[in-house]
């Protein structure tokens, strides 16, 4: 799965679970999710959960970092290189 | 347990103060104390009183005066050390003529004026009328457990347990107070004195106020200290042992029944064991279970019942019943809630009200005084963290918090910088900034009126600048533990939570763990003592060693929670709630942005709002409205920017 695809629907999902409330938000592509208070900690497990149920990625404990998960490129990243075909994790 | 109002003049009226109103004020109190009322009123001043017989039940009615009358006092609570209070007064040469504890307050006043609070063990709000002063002394206890509320405009001071009754003197107007409710949203509750309410202030626990010719001044007879040794005594258990023992002792004194909360956790279970032993009377114990077994604690309640051999009796809660409840319990609380779990407890006090049961023993104060709470362990485990940042294994302690939350434990890197980041040590708020600013996301559905009404005020920057002088002294768990008190125990779990639940249904909650003498002596131990590792209430464990079955002694805390989300989506909701959430209702009360609402709505209809941020948005949002519906009725406008509500 390509990239901007992974970017696109992460970013549907974070607009329509973090931010619906917040519609004058502008969330660049590369902005920390955690900084700028999109996500918290319980938002990481709904984040977590999404990539599951979304692309059937299932994010190893270890590799629940912020280089990996910080920004929306970085989702879109991981994503793409652990989604089927790419060396998914069962 | 009782409800007491009144109303002060700064002008004499002929007629005096009217006996419509003072009835009026008692009325809205009714639930409070259904066994008799009383009053008082003259040129001046007027006093009424709606009474729970407890001590003394064929006496003691109020107000209550002295030898001539001259002193008369409203109360509600109770002061444990009356007996020991009396016949000091005794001695000194005062004649009594009930065996209440009220007719000691009066006496004391007499014997020792203001200076009288000091010797004070015990719940209590009062106000004591000195017509040979004309002069009014209103005073609360050292930790909130009861209310007492004012206004004062013109010189004229309205005052009662609860505001409803100052609205139904028909002189106090029920309006918002928009910096009240950004407190709510931050605190979880407004913190004394300030109030939801415009010109309403809650006297602050630990105060007092005294009023004459017009004025109003206030004092502080008790401030929390942390005076904490560097090792814990060795005498410490034994110590312990004797303040529990005391403290359960003096709370059983009364002349009804007292039955136990049970919730299976250790704090309720050791005040249970321990008033079973100490009590007269066969004891009943009350439990509510859930449905939703991540929140039911039903297995431990039964297994403390069956020890203790106490009558048990159970209330069954499903998400159904806490939305059926919710705008009584909205009504009596008198704020919005940002939880739902006020409403089973209002439903336990009437479980206990339906055996005949109106004082109840209960175990609030000890996560407070023993370091209970997983945010004391968050606070260490932060603190323990930022000591070497570089280090990868130390955050990894951070995944055995919070087990409830995520029972699959999959966490990560991610989660554990969330808890780095969330403050500075420096910052004195460090240990609650992780759930001021989740609490805090509440105000993301604020409208863009509400937002000018708030303006600049900062809650955070505002609760660091009235910080006691002694804060920085403490160590960083017992700030954190001050802070717990402060801005949740005393307007939160001890109001919203506590007297408003259980005197809606005329039951008075006494609370062993909130004796002074025990929180004194927690406050002194070493906080190792308190939180071993990871740990909790370790100098607790170690003495309940006897005193509750094993399994609860070594029993991890389980915090209390109650269904929120599901309760107001499911099959069959209450009318209300499609009422409160529709766009058109919050767009005429204008506090919430509707379309930012109607997003929320979506997503607890399709069973994916699942998460802290969003359950307490929803709560906090019919709470709200229901409050606002309740009390302003219309008036919610004028809090609100002039022309905003086009």
């Amino acid at each position: 799965m390509s990239e901007a695809t992974v970017l696109a629907r992460t970013r549907a999902f974070v607009n329509e679970t973090f931010l619906y409330m917040r519609p004058g938000f502008a969330l660049a592509d590369t902005d920390r999710l955690l900084q700028r208070g999109v996500i918290d900690s319980m938002g990481v497990m709904e984040l977590i959960a999404f990539l599951r149920s979304e692309f059937g990625v299932v994010v190893a404990d270890e590799d629940i970092t912020e280089t990996n998960l910080g920004t929306l490129a970085d989702i879109a990243r991981y994503v793409s290189a652990h989604s089927n075909g790419n060396g998914a994790k069962p | 347990m009782c409800g007491l109002a009144g109303v002060a003049r700064r002008e004499p009226r002929r007629g005096g103060v009217s006996v419509e109103m003072l009835d009026r004020m008692a009325a809205a109190l009714r639930h409070r104390g259904p066994d008799g009322s009383g009053r008082y009123a003259d040129a001046r001043v007027g006093l009424a009183h709606v009474r729970l017989s407890i001590i003394d039940v064929a006496g003691g009615a109020q107000p209550l005066g002295n030898e001539d009358g001259s002193v008369l006092i409203v109360y509600n609570g109770e002061v444990y050390n009356y007996l020991e209070m009396r016949a000091e007064l005794i001695a000194a040469g005062h004649q009594f003529r009930t065996r209440c504890d009220t007719e000691v307050l009066v006496h004391a006043y007499e014997q020792w004026g203001t200076a009288m609070l000091e010797r004070l063990n015990g719940q209590f709000a009062f106000a004591i009328y000195d017509r040979r002063k004309s002069q009014v002394f209103l005073a609360r206890d050292r930790f909130g457990v009861r209310p007492l509320f004012y206004s004062c405009s013109g010189g004229d001071l309205w005052f009662a347990s609860e505001a409803k009754a100052l609205f139904a003197s028909g002189e106090v107007e029920a309006a918002l107070d928009p910096i009240g409710l950004d407190q709510v949203f931050t605190f979880w509750a407004a913190r004394p004195p300030r109030t939801v309410f415009r010109d309403v202030a809650s006297l602050e626990p630990g105060c007092y106020a005294i009023w004459q010719d017009g004025t109003l001044r206030q004092g502080r007879y008790y401030e929390l200290d942390y005076p904490e040794a560097r090792e814990e005594a060795n005498d410490a258990l034994p110590t312990l042992d004797g303040l529990l023992d005391s403290s359960v002792a003096l709370r059983l004194r009364s002349d009804v029944p007292v039955g136990g909360y049970l919730s299976g956790g250790l704090d309720s279970s050791i005040s249970c064991a321990l008033a079973a032993r100490g009590s007269p009377f066969s004891l009943r114990t009350f439990s509510i279970t859930f449905d939703d077994p991540q929140l039911d604690e039903g297995e431990f309640q039964q297994l403390v019942a069956r020890e203790l051999q106490s009558c048990h009796y159970i209330r069954a809660i499903g998400p159904h019943d806490v939305a059926s409840v919710f705008p009584d319990v909205v009504r009596h609380a008198e704020t919005p809630l940002v939880r739902t779990a006020p409403a089973p407890m209002y439903l336990l006090a009437r479980l206990a009200r339906e055996h005949d049961i109106k004082v109840v023993l209960t175990g609030e104060g000890s996560d407070e005084l023993f370091l209970g709470y997983d945010l004391f362990k968050e606070t260490a485990l932060r603190q323990f963290c930022l000591r070497q940042p570089g280090s990868q294994v130390r955050p990894r302690l951070f995944d055995r918090l919070y087990p409830y939350l995520d029972p699959r434990g999959r966490r990560g890197d991610f989660w554990r910088r969330s808890f780095l980041e969330a403050g500075s040590p420096d910052d004195p708020l460090f240990s609650h900034l992780p759930r001021f600013l989740l609490t805090s996301r509440i105000k993301e559905f604020y409208s863009a009126d509400l937002r000018a009404a708030i303006g600049e005020h900062d809650a955070l920057g505002e609760l660091r600048d009235n910080l006691p002088s002694r804060f920085t002294t403490w160590s960083a768990l017992n700030r954190a533990a001050y802070l717990e008190m402060v801005t949740l125990l005393s307007p939160y779990l001890l109001s919203s939570q506590g007297d408003r639940m259980s005197l809606a249904h005329g039951v008075e909650a006494r609370y062993p763990f909130l004796d002074t003498r025990v929180f004194e002596f927690a406050a002194r131990l070493p906080t190792s003592s308190k939180l071993r590792g990871l740990k909790e209430k370790a100098i607790l464990r170690r003495w309940a060693r006897d005193v509750v079955p094993p399994a609860v002694q070594q029993r991890p805390k389980q915090p209390y929670r109650a269904p929120d989300v599901p309760a107001f989506f499911t099959a069959a909701p209450p009318e209300y709630v499609a009422e409160v959430l529709d766009e058109a209702n919050l767009a005429r009360t204008g506090l919430f942005e509707p379309a930012a609402v109607s997003g929320l709505v979506r997503r607890c209809r399709a069973g994916t709002a699942l998460g802290f941020r969003e359950s307490q948005a929803l709560v906090a949002i019919i709470s709200t409205e229901l409050w606002q519906r309740y009390f302003l009725g219309e008036g919610v406008e004028a809090a609100l920017p002039a022309g905003s509500q086009s």
